[in-house]
């Protein structure tokens, strides 16, 4: 067994047990905070000391195994300003990012938000989305799951999160139509696959097995 | 990091890798695969199945863990519950993923007023796990033919042909939709979508987003779910029982608020039931891949109104579920790894199926491996084979797994496990409920004003869904199913009744059924197995 403090209070938990574990073994009925359970979705982040440490860690507790002396919380949700739009009816969406999120060019680059369970160099792409370096912001922001803590450690409530994926959003719609898929819709729109469909539909089943393995060799 | 014992056996693994870069095992014969299928898939192990006492599929096979959940009582005192509601809608939707964002998004947009209901927080769901990608015929050389062809052969032909011809029909049009509202699959240099192979595909046609395609989608789709005022959100809410009208169609649901403990009673025009799969019933002990509130909510309540299943005895076992270590077992490994080749090895340090054979094959070879005394334990006892992922540097490039799956590579770094060097302990992992509740084209069950959407309709997949076909069966139906409700909107419901949950009741107590199970289940137990 293994002593920890486990949401302000002090408390013997098996060893080899997940903060979320640890939790649920004690009694705590938690069931806000719990999401897939396999370390993707950041719903269940938790903000902990280890044994003599200085500075406090970040994340996630389906995926933090306990340890001696730790001392944990779970911080499953912190408040940030998100902007609303509606990004298909912007024609150029990067214009008005400014308007949408003033406070982002008040950022003066201290890193404190640096502290990404999933190793997002936080601060990196904030500077590049300052500086107008969308497209590289956009790559960095693909593994982001939206938890919320780099928000939680801003001095200047930036929400780097919902920036992130605005831009995210916001250059995925500026690519033109990709040549394959433009294509294929033109096709259907022509093609008489709609007739081929109505004989499917009048096969046996002997007949359709046939029909698929026939398309297949073709 | 690994312990000793299998720091041992990985030595074998390393060892036998040339050797085994070198082979190139033959795809099974159809006799094979039917032996194998029945010696080992657990959907063939009849110990594990029971057939149906009551409703409307009464007589048809299912898992024990379905029919403990469909033969027995909810906690909800139906007959004392106040039925007056407390909101009433155009379009109630129930659950919080893709296809129940999806289903909101497009009866919105028609101009319906939306309450979506969910019981974890919104998007917490199977999709946002989505990893490898999503299938849509738009690569050249393929074709919603081929889709169609692919899909029904990898369901062995049991899936609907009208479903799935909606399905492959509408992939290109979805994946027009998604890119318009910004979400970024990956494309080539020619600014084409990228599309790749899958065990069971006669074309490239995976896209993806890197290896979190799912969570960058519904990102985008919970971003989108803020834009208007006409969708109203209950979070922490999940359904515990519809509501049927004097006919028996659906009109509403019993909701719980987890935070206040408490009922309340919704009436709509129209319910869409989007509450996802089941893997949190741990079918015969199977670890599982799902999010936690996977516990096949949906089949339980649809039946008990009187709507109609098919293929409740046939699941997913995702052939790569990580075994080690103990906080990750049943977390998914992408089948994608497969795909671009890497090796499944035994305890012996041997290949022992093609990797690119469909999931129920490779699962069944991996069972009859481990039955076979050819599995590697891990120090808390259980089995598994290997995963050689490190060999995909070697048969492509050094570097690309650090690049093409970010997601994987982070998750193991987090516990000190290189992917880049060490191979992956793995087993197969309850993945997809491949049957559920009986869908029509568009997304209506049997019972009328209810539809249905994502893994909780049945029908499409038959007995095993080809990769990537989930991804985009959520949007599909979600979309039908949300455009199609909104039909509804002018008849005016009647009042909300728990009838058929006294009928359901009375037959069960008529059969002497006295479950102590309660159903829905909404949250599994925890059950600390390192004690």
């Amino acid at each position: 067994m293994l002593t920890i403090e486990l949401e302000g209070r002090k408390i013997k938990v098996p060893e080899g047990l997940t903060v979320i574990e640890a939790l649920w073994d004690t009694g705590h009925d938690v069931k806000r905070g719990i999401g897939c359970l396999s370390g993707l979705c950041g719903a269940c982040t938790v903000a902990y000391l280890e044994a003599g440490a200085q500075r406090v860690k970040f994340g996630l507790g389906c995926q933090t195994v306990v340890a001696e002396g730790m001392n944990v919380i779970m911080l499953p949700y912190f408040p940030s300003r998100m902007a609303r739009y509606d990004m298909e009816s912007m024609t150029s969406p990067l214009q008005e990012l400014a308007a949408h999120y003033p406070e982002l060019a008040t950022c003066n680059d201290c890193k404190a938000c640096n502290i990404c369970p999933e190793w997002i160099d936080v601060a990196g792409f904030v500077k590049t989305s300052r500086e107008g370096g969308y497209e590289s912001t956009a790559e960095k922001v693909m593994g982001c799951h939206m938890c919320g803590l780099c928000a939680s450690r801003c001095p200047k409530s930036i929400a780097p999160q919902y920036v992130g994926l605005y831009i995210q959003r916001s250059c995925a719609r500026q690519r033109p139509i990709p040549p394959n898929l433009a294509k294929r819709m033109e096709q259907m729109a022509v093609l008489a696959e709609d007739s081929e469909f109505a004989q499917v539909a009048a096969l046996n089943q002997a007949e359709l097995e046939a029909y698929c393995r026939k398309i297949l060799d073709s | 990091m690994y312990p000793a014992d299998l720091l041992k056996s990985l030595e074998l693994v390393h060892s036998t890798r040339e050797r085994r870069m070198a082979e190139s095992l033959p795809r099974l014969e159809e006799l094979q695969r039917n032996e194998l299928l029945q010696t080992y898939h657990p959907d063939y192990k009849d110990a594990a199945f029971r057939n149906l006492r009551v409703g409307a599929n009464k007589g048809d096979r299912v898992t024990h863990e379905f029919a403990d959940l469909l033969e027995s009582f909810s906690d909800l005192d139906h007959a004392r519950i106040n039925l007056q509601p407390e909101f009433t809608t155009d379009v109630l939707v129930l659950g919080g993923g893709g296809a129940g964002v999806t289903a909101a998004l497009f009866a919105e947009s028609l101009g319906a007023r939306v309450l979506l209901a969910t019981k974890l927080r919104l998007g917490n769901s199977n999709t946002i796990m989505a990893l490898g990608g999503m299938q849509a015929s738009v690569a050249e050389e393929d074709s919603p033919l081929r889709h169609f062809a692919d899909t029904m052969i990898a369901g062995n032909f049991a899936g609907r042909a009208s479903l799935v011809k909606a399905l492959v029909e509408d992939g290109p049009h979805i994946v027009k939709w998604l890119l318009d509202i910004g979400v970024n699959f990956d494309r080539n240099i020619l600014g084409n979508l990228a599309t790749k192979n899958a065990g069971g595909l006669s074309a490239p046609r995976i896209l993806s987003i890197g290896d979190h395609t799912g969570l960058n989608i519904m990102k985008v789709l919970k971003d989108e779910m803020r834009k208007s005022n006409r969708i109203e959100l209950l979070e922490f809410t999940p359904a515990v029982e519809l509501a049927t009208d004097a006919d028996g169609a659906c009109n509403g649901a019993i909701l719980y608020d987890l935070g206040r403990r408490r009922h309340l009673a919704v009436q709509a025009r129209a319910v869409i039931l989007a509450t996802g799969g089941a893997g949190r019933l741990h079918n015969q002990g199977f670890p599982t891949s799902n999010n936690f509130g996977a516990t096949g909510d949906a089949v339980v309540l649809a039946y008990r109104a009187g709507a109609g299943i098919e293929g409740m005895d046939s699941f997913q076992y995702h052939p790569t579920g990580v075994m080690f270590p103990d906080h990750m077992v049943g977390v998914l490994v992408t089948e994608a790894i497969r795909s671009l080749g890497a090796h499944l090895v035994n305890g012996n340090g041997e290949r022992f199926v093609n990797e690119l054979e469909t999931r129920d094959l490779v699962a069944a070879a991996i069972i009859r491996e481990v039955e076979g005394g050819r599995g590697v334990r891990t120090p808390s006892g259980k089995i598994g084979v290997w995963l050689d992922i490190p060999v995909l540097e070697e048969l492509l490039e050094k570097g690309m797994l650090k690049k093409r799956f970010p997601s994987l590579f982070k998750q193991f770094r987090r516990v000190k496990i290189d992917i880049t060097k060490r191979p992956l302990l793995i087993y197969p992992t309850l993945h997809y409920q491949n049957g559920g509740i009986l869908i029509d084209e568009q997304g209506e069950s049997t019972v009328s004003n209810l539809f249905v959407a994502g893994e909780a309709a049945g029908g499409i997949h038959g007995r095993n869904r080809a990769m990537g076909n989930s991804l985009l069966d959520i949007f599909v139906f979600g979309r039908r199913a949300g455009l199609a409700a909104v039909e509804r909107r002018h008849a005016v419901p009647g009042p909300l009744s728990l009838n058929h949950v006294t009928r359901y009741y009375d037959r069960l107590k008529s059969l002497r059924i006295s479950s102590v199970a309660k159903s829905p289940t909404l949250f599994p137990e925890f059950i600390v197995d390192k004690l």
